[in-house]
This record gives C-alpha cells, structure tokens and sequence, in this order.
C-alpha cells in the first residue's frame, strides 16, 4: 500500500552514513579521552572536581531561572503590545542575540558595567561616585547567561502567546479575569511545553558556557568545568586534570541531554504575528507592558552601542593592516563558509534519513525505524552531549598521537566543532519543512513519477530555499564567532577571529580589540539579516 | 426582549459598515446565515461587547447595553471550539464560570453535580477536559452556560465539525436550555439544517445588512 516510500530508500544510505561517521566520532573521541586516563580516577572527585561541578550545575540553574523568568515577562509585555512602535525591530534584533558572538556580549557588558564602564562614568561625572568593578564573578555570568538567552526565550515564548486562540481571550474576558487569572488559566498553560523545552536547551547551553565565564568569572571560585579544561591544558599543562574533568563534563552532559530530550526542541525561525485582541489592556498594565519593553530594549541595545561607540575611535586604518588581523580574518571567513557549507549538505541529509524513518514509524509502529530516527537524531544533537571544549581535548590528544601537517589538527577540531555546534539548530529548521514537504507532495511526486532531481527542484528546493538562507547564515555566525575549540588551538600560525580578540584584550589592547570587536559584530548581523534576504522565497513565506 | 437596533459597525473605512436590526424574545432562538466573512460574527462580538459599535443600541428588557463593559453584559457564548481549559477538570471548567478563584461552596458542586447530569455528563465531573471528545467538550461548555444563568446566549457555529448524530442532540440540548431557562438565543451558523430544527426565525446576512427570512 505504501510502496511509494521506497523511493525514499536511495536517499537514505547518504543519510546513515552521515549519522553512523558522527556517531563513530563520538566513539573514537570517548575511547581517545577514556584511554588516556586511568579510569578509576575519574571516580576519585576531589574538593575541587566537587566544587566546580558544583559552581557549573549552580550558575547553569540561575542563569535558566533569570532567563526564563525575564523572557516570560519580556513576551507578554510584547504579545500585549502588538501596536508598540518598532516592536518588530525590537523583536527581530532581540533574534540576533542566538547569533552574537558571546565574546562580543562580553567585551559589550564590559564597557556598560565594567570598571570604566558607562554606568561607572555616569555615576562619577553625576555623584562622584564610582561603584567600582562589580561585574565579574557569579554576577556577570549571570547577567552575560541572561542577556544572551532571556531575549531566545523571548523569542520563542512570544510564538507561544500569539499562538494562543482569539477565543481563549473573549472567553477570559467574559467570565471576568484578571491579569493574573487570565495568565494561570490561559497563557501559561500555553507556554508549558515551550517553557520546558528553551529551558532545558538554555541550561544545556549555560552549562556547557565558556567564553562568558572565562572572560567574566573573574576568579578560580567563579570557574566552571570548561574554564577548567582549558585552563589544565594551556596554563597548567595537566592534561591528567583535564582529563578527569572532560569526562565528567561528557558524563554530565550526556546525562542531562538524554535526560531533556524527551521536551527538548530546537530552534526555527519563528514567523511572529500579532496577537488580534479587539481591545485594550488596563492603562496601568499597558505602562507596565511598555516600561518592560523600553528597559530590556536598553539593556539589550547598550552594550552593542558601546561597541559601536568605541569600535568608531579605534585606528582602522592600522589594525587591517596587521598580519595577524588579516591571518585572522581570512581564516575565520574560510572556516566559517566551509563550516556553514558543511553543515547545510549534512542536515539536508540528516532530515531526509530521518523523515523516511518518522513516516515508516507513522505508517506501521516500526521499532527499528523508531530506534533510527532517535539514532539519527542523537547524532545530530551530539554538541550538546559533547561540548567543544572536550571535543577539543580529544583532537589535542589525537594530534598528539598521529602526525599530520602543521595545521591540520587545529582546522580538523575547529571545522568539526563549528559544523557540530550548528547541527541541532540546522536540524531543527531544516527536518520539519522536509517532513512538511514529504506529506504534502509524496503520493503526487510518486504519481507523476517525478525523478530525484525533478522532486527537489519542484517539490523541495522551492520550500528550503528561505529555510536553507537562513541555517547557513546561521551557521556561518555561529563559527564565525565561536570562541571555544580554538582556545585550545589558538597561536599566531592559526588564529580566528574570536581568538585574536582574545589576545588584544588580554593584552589591554582595548581601543584594537573595540575596533575587532566592532568589525566582528558588523559582520555577524550583515550575514545574518542579509544573507537569508537573498533567499527569501515566497512559497515558503505562505506556508 | 432582547432589541438591536440599527447597531453599526465601521470595519476598515467609513464606507465599509456593517448594520444589525433584529429582536430575540425569551426562549426564542434565533438564527443568523450568511456566507462566510458576511459579518455574523461580527454581531455576536458586538452584543458580547468584544467589538465597539460604532451607532446603534442593544437593549436587554429596555435596559441599554452597548456601553458596558464585556464582563458586565449578561452574555454566555459559545465558540465552535476553544470553550475550555484544557488543562482543568470538567467540574472546574463549569465553576470558573462563577467563581474565578475556583473557591467554591457546597451548593455550587452540587449545582455543577445537578447541571452536568442535565447534560448527561455526571460522570465526568473529574475527567480532564482535554480527555473529552468534541460533542462533550460542548456539553461542559453548555453546562457553565447553565450554571451562569445569564440571559443571552451566542452561539458562534459551536457544532459545526462534530458528526451528524451528536450535532442534533447538542442542538436539540440547546432548544431545551433555551426554553427551560428563558434565555434569548442568537446562533450563527451556515448549516440550513440547524435552523430547520432549532430556530424560530432565521435572518440572512448579506451586504452588510440583516435581512428577516
């Protein structure tokens, strides 16, 4: 009855291969880190080893909590306040923080809440006053954690509200709520799942968080298990310390992404609306709306302004000349295209292996094709449960093994972490257009008996172009401004971006490192509200 | 009596207006056909007070509506779906409609007892609603109509989507509310059967005017 789903056969080996060499990586690199470390030490968790899982469980909790409790606030005052002036600006610039750079967003909350941060300057000139350097420790990765992933909530609770039916809220007025009742009964029911599965992915992200703390923690209190990686590799050279920790880290995160993927979701670009309430909110509650918005807006904009603002004052004309800034630039371009196309072809694979497994599930209550299509999942998802800077600890040790060519180590961990760290978002945008596509055009491409390549061109490309505009520039932002692996890497011979910042402001290079920090962010928000302009379909659009 | 009077409704220009003139007597059921996006709708999110008219008066025994508030009209609706939450008991989703702290006294579960035996739901009382099909999911709704008591009731095409048996029972459940309770019905629907069965006038919605059939 179902024969039409053969057709699908040819297309999935590329789709298995793919997933099986992903998984095989996780293998090789588990063995590589286990090998290489007695493994009864592993279980012999010393103070320290307990106090900084301890710190990285702790801050990972706050930061979801703050996030999820800002983001919820954030998204009602917006989906209450559909007609606030430049909403849709707000809300698609508050989109841009998945992409931006987190050592940017460090460098941005410096220069508002540092030392000689804008705060502290405002407060002298007006009070005489300076309330001294209170951002670093447990407060900065905090409000760093909150400023990235409040506005990821935002986005995605927003979805969440403006999907609620017009109805819900005619019923609710009727029987007479209140604010508060209307929110219990009506949105927060709505925004359960929702809630559940940003905050499991916020505190994935926050656990696994690197540059944030390792720029704004401060101290060795403040440290958490990545920081500790690199710091037993590149300060300490105890890489038996460094060990220890990576499988604890992968013990860790295995655990809790096995634990969360039952709710956990990706990301997509969400399409936002209007939520249509044919009347007004209370005058108190629409001051309390707007004063919301207007606050998280400024707390959002500063930093990137101080960025601006700085980055203007600094000597172009001699930092683009400098060859570590050109090593740089054109390393982190190549890396980023070749990562961003990688990761495109591995998901358009990756979805089409597993939308023939989930509509073999669908048809017949299969269990080898549920089992794949969870296998093919995880292998997709394998960032989370391996995060970069373990990964990286599994190239070093490889590169310390097997000899090759000066820098193939270095852009082999580099193009793997990039391509695996844009995965679970590539994949979460691509698999349901595919899955949406397969439903909609299976029985007619089967009966018109349309060849692979008429399928794609007429059925498929026409849906993915938008979808596929968008996971590239995503993943080009997100390798372009990823300061994890290469910090393990990193040196005058290969360097990126990121890392060359790094150095400038380590060094207190701090008018070089505004105006790198300015061209980083320029063209991270270029790619990313350009590039998916480029391929905006209208097809796509009105599904 | 219910009255509307030359009730107006400006939609997106001066010239785009819509005008309601009909009456509804207690126990009486009206009807309201009309193609999709005609403006019934409209009228029941007027006389609800969701909508502001822009003319026009609604009266209830004499008494001028159009300037309270939503939850200040004694106005029970129905939608053809999204009438409850789903995430509560059948028993809770009734008393919300008189107690919105769902505190409730004795007498008022043993009036939800009594009312969802009326409309053969008596043991469901604690299902969760979103457990419950479509044709009972409208029954619970019907039974916070009851429970309410307020004296008009608008029916957005609440049956429309459930199959041909259970559609006639709701609608002959409906008919028996209606008298029982004196309430003034206005139903909007597209289906010429439901008026046949239940309805005691039926008005056609066209060119933005009601016209009596």
């Amino acid at each position: 009855m179902f024969k039409h789903l053969s057709r699908f056969k040819s297309a999935l080996l590329p789709g298995l291969l793919v997933s099986m060499l992903l998984l095989g990586f996780a293998f090789v690199l588990f063995f590589t880190l286990f090998l290489a470390e007695d493994p009864a030490s592993v279980t012999q968790l010393d103070v320290r080893v307990y106090s900084l899982l301890k710190f990285t469980l702790y801050q990972a909790f706050l930061s979801t909590l703050l996030s999820l409790a800002v983001g919820i606030v954030l998204a009602w005052s917006l989906a209450h306040q559909s007609q606030f002036k430049g909403r849709s600006v707000l809300v698609a610039l508050f989109s841009s923080s998945l992409v931006l750079p987190t050592l940017i967003v460090a460098f941005g909350l410096i220069g508002v809440y540092g030392r000689n941060g804008w705060i502290n300057q405002f407060s002298l000139s007006l009070f005489d006053h300076s309330f001294g350097s209170y951002l670093y420790g447990l407060f900065g990765i905090l409000l760093a954690h909150t400023y990235l992933n409040a506005s990821f909530a935002a986005r995605a609770l927003l979805h969440s509200f403006e999907s609620i039916p017009k109805e819900k809220y005619k019923l609710a007025k009727s029987l007479n709520f209140t604010i508060f009742q209307r929110f219990i009964y009506i949105e927060l029911p709505a925004l359960r799942s929702t809630l559940l599965s940003t905050g499991s992915t916020i505190f994935l992200l926050c656990f696994t968080s690197f540059a944030i703390v390792l720029i704004l923690g401060g101290s060795p209190s403040y440290n958490t298990l990545e920081v500790a990686i690199y710091e037993a590799v590149r300060l300490d050279f105890d890489i038996a310390m460094a060990l220890k920790l990576a499988l604890i880290q992968l013990a860790v995160s295995t655990l809790l992404v096995v634990f969360s993927s039952s709710f956990r979701t990706g990301l997509s670009n969400l399409k936002t609306g209007e939520l249509h309430i044919p009347w007004k909110e209370k005058k108190h509650i629409t001051a309390v709306q707007r004063t919301v918005i207007v606050l998280f807006a400024l707390f959002f904009i500063l930093p990137l302004l101080v960025i601006i603002v700085d980055g203007m004052g600094a000597d172009f004309g001699r930092i683009v000349k400098e060859e570590l800034f050109i090593k740089s630039f054109v390393t982190s371009l190549i890396l980023a295209t070749v990562s961003s196309l990688i990761t495109v072809i591995l998901a358009l694979l990756l979805s089409d292996a597993k939308r023939y497994f989930v509509l073999q599930t669908r048809l017949a209550d299969n269990v080898f094709s549920k089992f794949f299509s969870i296998l093919v999942s995880f292998s997709g998802n394998l960032y989370l449960a391996v995060p970069s800077l373990v990964m990286g600890l599994g190239f070093f040790l490889l590169s310390q093994n097997y000899e090759a060519p000066m820098l193939f180590w270095p852009t082999a961990a580099v193009l793997t972490a990039n391509v695996l760290m844009s995965m679970p978002f590539a994949l979460s945008v691509l698999a349901p257009v595919m899955q949406k596509t397969a439903q909609r055009y299976d029985k007619l491409a089967f009966s018109l008996n349309l060849t692979s390549l008429q399928r794609w061109v007429y059925c498929e490309y026409p849906y993915l172009k938008s979808p596929l505009g968008y996971v590239f520039a995503l993943a080009f932002c997100f390798s372009l401004g990823d300061l994890g692996i290469i910090a393990l890497f990193g040196s005058d011979e290969f360097s990126t971006l990121p890392w060359y910042l790094y150095q400038l402001m380590g060094s207190y290079r701090t008018s070089d490192a505004a105006g790198v920090a300015l061209i980083l962010l320029a063209i991270t928000l270029s790619v990313f509200i350009l590039l998916p302009k480029l391929f905006r379909s209208r097809v796509a659009e009105n599904n | 009596m219910l009255k509307i009077t030359d009730l107006k409704y400006r939609y997106k220009s001066i010239d785009d207006v819509y005008t309601y003139t009909l009456s509804v007597k207690p126990q009486e059921i009206v009807a309201i056909l009309g193609e999709s996006g005609s403006g019934k709708s409209t009228l029941l999110d007027l006389i609800a007070g969701f909508l502001a008219a822009s003319g026009g008066s609604i009266e209830l025994d004499e008494k001028e509506l159009a300037a309270l508030p939503v939850e200040k009209r004694p106005v029970s609706i129905l939608f053809q779906q999204h009438n409850l939450f789903e995430h509560l008991s059948v028993q809770k989703n009734i008393l919300l409609g008189v107690s919105r702290t769902l505190k409730s006294s004795r007498e008022d579960v043993a009036k939800v007892q009594e009312i969802l035996k009326e409309v053969g739901l008596e043991k469901y009382e604690h299902t969760l609603a979103s457990s419950l099909s479509g044709g009972q999911q409208q029954r619970v709704a019907l039974a916070r109509v009851l429970l309410r008591r307020e004296p008009i009731l608008l029916l957005d095409e609440p049956f429309t989507g459930l199959d041909a048996k259970t559609r006639m029972e709701m609608l002959d459940l409906v008919q028996k509310i209606s008298r029982e309770n004196d309430l003034h019905t206005v139903m909007v629907t597209h289906e010429l059967q439901d008026c046949e069965r239940i309805a005691d006038r039926v008005y056609l919605m066209k060119d933005h005017q009601l016209t009596e059939q």
